[in-house]
């Protein structure tokens, strides 16, 4: 019967298929990116530059003359990449650290908690600017900087979920079970603690596009010629006051397609999980 | 006890009896295509105290929402009608609806702090229905307000007016709701499992002025329980009811002394003691297999200097195959009691012997081979078990205690478990939310009986169960103690169960133990007080209602 609900709702829920129908394109532009794009997103022509959307350059050149479709097409890419590999790392650094501080509540874990205000206490362009000074721009400097940012928020939320856990009755009749502090973290807790971060994951992999696109607009980010969105629309914001709009335009709508796709599934995730579909110990 | 029916009128039984203030006539409600109320036929008599038993699902609470015309959403009257002096409910005007809804008839609901606004003052609260039901100015209201908190037994209401919901116990609060019922003058009370959830002398001392109340109001009341220790003390008439059908409807007396159908002597019979046990021979001779001295649990209280008392120094000793009963009410420390001997928490001082080692400082790693001997049977059964986990693991987890086994061995011995505790093989697959809480209950002591254990602390085994289900858990402890030769340290609120299962009795009350001896010594010649007082509150199924009032 559970089957039946879902598979009904799916189509009857316009948010699940925006943003799963908008998540596929994504990804296929990901994996057919050198079939889609007419042109290699690098390849600079300077005698076609900053022409305006026209039958060969659908939308258009920017001021070196690359074709601003296919670098679009391929800055999915490195932007979802950059996206997918923080959220992943914050995650397996983050979940685990959040599962211990909210475990063990001795002086390790208050310190723990303290260095997390201490970077959230930076903003994070400046954290960024800082850190791709050290160590250079790559983008993996640009993972790190969002891991920083995505770490002590993961730990924070399972932390949340593990002091209230802790003290819950299955847990002492865990121990009572014989099972040790190790069982009872992986075991017992972790699977209960585990639904706000799923339902955080999406949001953070929009907030990983967007904030990857913010720091590549001040400089803080991957460099030229990759293509990338907020890149994009940083070299186009100069040519924007001469009327030259389609070069920070179209990638622009690109960052917000992609965030709103991960924002509605976010919003679904929750949905699941709030009507108690999970099964949820609460 | 029995109020004399004074309308003639009344007098013949049946949906159209004259007289009477509500009728349900052929009443059927459906929630889509679900039956939950079928065909039910009752008549509320002026001045009389009704009683609705039944069992989970039965409808009960459904039939008292149909009553006061505010079904749940979904449900709706699919066949009969309710009716009030001969009119039926849905010719009613909405306006006549609105005054009728608290101004006829009024509902109080099982747990009263959850019904108050956390952010208003109860006297606020209180004053808004009055106002809600008799246009009068704030002072008048406020005036009425307190007038009804000091009717229904709140000492110095005008300071109690003044108090939020959080502020007050689980006795004051259903007070409180009692009075917002009374606010609007009905004729008809229902309460709905009012007392549910509250301790024994409590819910004693609410019903009590509930029904004192009613009777000098002249009201009707529609007493709906699962209780039949209530039925048995303050109604006069009584129906069972059973999967949304009316099965038994009667006056109290004959009722009790003769139920009509089976079902209904199932419940009588489930709701009765069973036959005292059988004391372990020679159990004053044999060393203790536990033994606790001056156990002390002090809680440090942020910003006091005085910590709470949770457990004050107590005392006891249990033999091989002796089952104690630590009997008090909600706060007197039992519980902690139970969570310092399996370990779950430090106590502060004293010491705790297990066949014969001390085992207060053992760390829990070194305690942990221990554990198969001593088990807990945790007093919530859903929250007790991990919801993500099946059955089949929750019952395998506590099998590492005893000896490396192969997956084979591990889902024999947890059918074997199934088996003991009489519950389908077939549950092995399923997850704490599909059982129910009888099944979670059972799953519970399966699991603590996993390792063969010797000792089991059992924690309220038998409350927020129904009377059936508690009987087959009684039974079943009972089954274990003489197969297994079981300790056990039991404890509960339920004097009832505490007759059918514990060989000796230790009465706690603010985290001290005022009185300790043989269940049969304690139950005829308790000499504390405050035993005696636990001892008055319990509403017996036997006993002669005479006995009990004051």
């Amino acid at each position: 019967m559970a089957s039946a609900r879902s598979s009904r709702s799916v189509f009857a829920r316009p948010g699940l298929v925006i943003g799963l129908g908008l998540l596929a394109l994504q990804f296929i532009a990901i994996v057919f990116a050198p079939w889609i794009a007419p042109f290699p997103p690098t390849e600079a022509n300077p005698l076609d530059s900053l022409q305006p959307p026209n039958a060969v350059h659908w939308l258009g050149t920017d001021e070196i003359g690359m074709d601003i479709f296919s670098r679009i097409v391929f800055a999915t890419r490195v932007n979802l990449l950059i996206g997918f590999a923080a959220v992943a790392l914050s995650l397996g650094v983050g979940v685990p650290v959040g599962l211990l501080v909210g475990y063990y509540r001795g002086l390790p874990s208050a310190l723990v908690m303290r260095f997390f205000d201490f970077i959230q206490s930076f903003p994070v362009f400046v954290l960024g600017m800082a850190l791709v000074a050290v160590l250079g721009q790559e983008i993996w400097s640009v993972v790190i900087v969002l891991c920083m940012l995505f770490v002590p928020m993961f730990a924070r939320i399972v932390r949340a979920e593990v002091l209230s856990l802790r003290e819950r009755p299955f847990i002492a009749a865990a121990r009572c079970s014989g099972a040790g502090d190790f069982a009872i973290m992986f075991r017992h807790i972790l699977p209960n603690a585990m639904t706000p971060v799923i339902v955080q994951v999406s949001v953070s992999i929009g907030m990983a596009i967007l904030l990857t696109a913010g720091l590549s607009f001040i400089g803080a980010g991957v460099r030229l010629p990759s293509p990338e969105w907020g890149l994009m629309v940083s070299s186009g914001a100069q040519q924007m006051i001469l009327g030259i709009w389609w070069i920070a335009l179209f990638p622009g709508l690109a960052i917000v397609l992609s965030v709103l796709s991960f924002a509605l599934l976010s919003d679904e995730a929750k949905r699941y999980v709030d009507t108690g579909r999970g099964g949820r110990a609460r | 006890m029995n109020a004399p029916v004074a309308d003639p009128a009344a007098a013949p039984t049946g949906p159209s009896g004259e007289g009477a203030i509500v009728v349900l006539d052929k009443l059927s409600v459906g929630f889509g295509d679900r039956t939950v109320l079928n065909g039910i036929d009752l008549a509320l008599r002026p001045r009389e105290i009704f009683g609705i038993v039944g069992e989970t699902g039965a409808g009960k609470s459904v039939l008292a929402r149909a009553i006061i015309g505010l079904l749940p959403p979904g449900g709706d009257v699919t066949g009969g009608a309710v009716r009030y002096r001969g009119r039926p409910l849905d010719a009613f005007s909405p306006a006549e609806a609105g005054s009728y809804r608290g101004g006829k008839v009024a509902l109080i609901g099982t747990n009263a702090k959850a019904l108050l606004d956390p952010v208003a003052r109860v006297g606020d609260q209180i004053a808004r229905v009055v106002r809600a039901h008799t246009p009068m100015d704030a002072r008048a209201a406020r005036t009425r307000a307190i007038d009804l908190m000091r009717e229904v037994g709140i000492v110095e209401p005008e300071r109690r007016a003044r108090a939020y919901p959080h502020e007050l116990s689980g006795g004051m609060a259903q007070r409180i709701v009692i009075a917002m019922a009374l606010a609007g003058n009905p004729e008809v009370l229902l309460a709905d499992d009012a007392t549910l959830g509250l301790d024994a002398t409590v819910q004693a001392q609410v019903l009590e002025s509930l029904v004192e109340r009613s009777r000098d109001r002249g009201l009707s009341v529609l007493l709906i329980t699962h209780d039949l220790g209530i039925v048995r003390h303050y109604c006069d008439r009584v129906a069972v009811i059973r999967d949304g059908r009316l099965v038994e409807e009667g006056p109290v007396g004959d009722f009790m002394a003769a139920p009509a159908t089976g079902y209904s002597r199932d419940l009588l019979d489930a709701a009765r003691a069973r036959p005292a046990l059988q004391a372990p021979l020679a159990a004053g001779d044999r060393p203790p297999l536990v033994d606790v001295r001056d156990l002390t649990m002090h809680f440090a209280v942020p910003g006091s200097v005085l910590p709470i008392k949770a457990v004050d120094g107590i005392s006891f000793a249990i033999a091989p195959g002796e089952t104690l009963a630590l009997v008090g009410e909600s706060g007197s420390g039992k519980t902690t009691a139970g969570q310092c001997l399996m370990r779950l928490i430090d106590n502060t001082d004293g010491r705790i012997f297990f066949d014969g080692r001390d085992v207060t400082d053992l760390k829990d790693r070194a305690f942990r081979p221990l554990r198969r001997h001593m088990q807990m049977v945790f007093q919530e059964p859903y929250v007790a078990l991990n919801p993500r986990w099946r059955v089949a693991d929750l019952l395998a987890e506590p099998l590492a205690l005893v000896e490396p086994m192969t997956a084979a061995e591990r889902a024999r011995r947890v059918a074997e478990l199934l088996a003991l505790v009489h519950l389908d093989p077939r549950l092995a697959d399923v997850r704490p939310h599909a059982l129910t809480a009888g099944e979670q209950k059972r799953v519970g002591i399966a699991r603590a009986l996993a390792t063969r254990p010797r000792f089991i602390v059992f924690d309220e085994p038998t409350t927020a169960l129904d009377i059936r289900v508690r009987a087959q858990i009684i039974d079943l402890i009972r089954g274990l103690q003489s197969s297994m030769n079981l300790s056990a340290l039991f404890i509960t609120h339920d004097l009832n169960s505490v007759r059918s299962l514990a060989h000796r009795v230790a009465v706690m009350h603010l985290g001290k133990i005022v009185e300790q001896g043989d269940t049969e010594a304690i139950f005829e010649r308790a000499e504390h007080p405050y035993t005696r007082k636990l001892l008055a509150a319990e509403l017996p199924v036997d006993a002669e209602p005479a006995a009990a009032a004051p």
